[in-house]
């Protein structure tokens, strides 16, 4: 159910994505993050439109972080960052990262080794159902996405709106 | 620097599909994805810091050129990801299609009356950049060997993608507009020999889809009097 993939450009480095919804604990969980005993990064499902971007997002964040290039202080928070279509940090949190008030939840694991021991770790702290990762579409708030990512009706003509967030996403620090 | 060698790594195991001046061009799977990836080399002939300002200009222009295009609805290759310390785009391959250069090619050769079919092609072509120059996106090698017709699954007409920003830049003067549109020209009629006509119906439809193409076809029309081989009579 849960989603593992190995980074091309960082072959000893794998990005694992579990998600759950009915989740009744979000405040919880969001403590624990932040006091540093879940090790992922607490993503707001509703604004994604599937796992790709996720990983995406991964892969820019382990590239500046090896390169030491890095805009927030840790690489959970460069995950969470790098799904924004902004340059600002504190907007990225509070859309991209999970409120108190949720009921789904992504989280983003970026680990070495093939051991997954950590996913039911993670399962038994979350008070909700675990749902296969390639469902996250399902949760998908897709006007909410359009309007924040500035989507244009031409340009959803043009291709799905995967290629336009994704798009937004690897370009944003030059724009 | 970690990161380079990781993408030394990375391309070594990639498929080299071309080496021009600017750089080399690699496919491979990302993120599970086929993916194009562009890598702009150092210039050692350089001076150093002016290579790095240069290339790292050359990057950023090219992808915000396309995403430029693609919020105006012009389609261009998805962008991935961007390494700006190696100068590397990985960026969507567009895959199952043909040049508009080949297809042209083909056509002709193939000797049937496809004519008209050309032209809606031509005709096409003129709107995409009609809506490209209103975006004030110059695209800087225009030939009929960078734009793409991506073969859909269903009966509907393909898309038709434009590639390879790379000389890409932004401006809104008629000038920069006029020449893209001579250097498409030049390619068109050396690469498609009697395609005149063909050339002409793009032009038309450029002018009646582009708000500001009165001034860009005075502009070509100027420009055509200079360059090479051309009397110096005025």
């Amino acid at each position: 159910m849960h989603l593992t993939r190995v980074l091309e450009l960082y072959p000893d480095t794998r990005v694992t994505q579990i998600l759950y919804k009915d989740v009744k604990n979000a405040a919880e969980l969001r403590r624990k993050a932040m006091e540093g005993n879940i090790n992922g990064a607490l993503v707001n499902p509703t604004m994604l439109v599937g796992p790709f971007q996720v990983l995406v997002a991964a892969n820019k964040a382990v590239h500046l972080q090896t390169t030491g290039k890095m805009k927030t202080k840790t690489l959970n928070a460069e995950i969470i960052f790098n799904l924004s279509p902004t340059n600002n940090i504190s907007e990225a949190f509070k859309r991209f990262g999970i409120s108190d008030g949720d009921h789904s939840i992504l989280v983003v694991v970026v680990h070495k080794s093939d051991e997954v021991q950590f996913v039911s770790d993670i399962s038994a702290m979350v008070d909700g159902q675990q749902l296969p990762v390639d469902d996250v579409s399902s949760l998908s708030d897709f006007n909410k996405i359009k309007k924040l990512f500035k989507i244009t009706p031409q340009e959803e003509k043009c291709g799905p709106l995967l290629d336009a967030v994704v798009c937004r996403m690897a370009i944003k620090d030059v724009l | 620097m970690a990161g380079q060698t990781t993408l030394s790594r990375f391309v070594g195991k990639a498929d080299l599909v071309k080496q021009g001046a600017e750089g080399r061009v690699y496919r491979a799977q990302f993120l599970g994805k086929p993916t194009i990836v562009k890598e702009r080399f150092r210039k050692r002939y350089r001076h150093p810091v002016l290579d790095e300002k240069l290339t790292h200009r050359r990057t950023v222009q090219e992808v915000r050129s396309i995403l430029r295009c693609r919020r105006a609805g012009i389609s261009a290759p998805v962008v991935y990801f961007v390494d700006y310390t190696s100068h590397c785009i990985f960026m969507e391959e567009i895959a199952g299609s043909s040049t508009v250069r080949d297809h042209i090619v083909s056509t002709q050769q193939a000797n049937s009356c496809k004519e008209l079919e050309l032209q809606q092609l031509a005709e096409r072509i003129g709107r995409i950049l009609a809506k490209m120059h209103d975006e004030d996106v110059i695209h800087g090698d225009l030939t009929t060997s960078n734009m793409l017709l991506r073969c859909s699954s269903q009966d509907t007409e393909s898309d038709l993608v434009l590639i390879d920003f790379g000389l890409s830049y932004i401006s809104s003067l008629p000038e920069d507009k006029g020449v893209d549109l001579y250097v498409l020209e030049k390619a068109f009629l050396s690469s498609h020999p009697n395609t005149n006509v063909l050339f002409e119906k793009l032009l038309q439809s450029y002018t009646k889809s582009s708000k500001k193409s009165p001034a860009v076809i005075k502009k070509l029309d100027e420009v055509r009097l200079r360059g090479r081989k051309r009397s110096m009579v005025g």
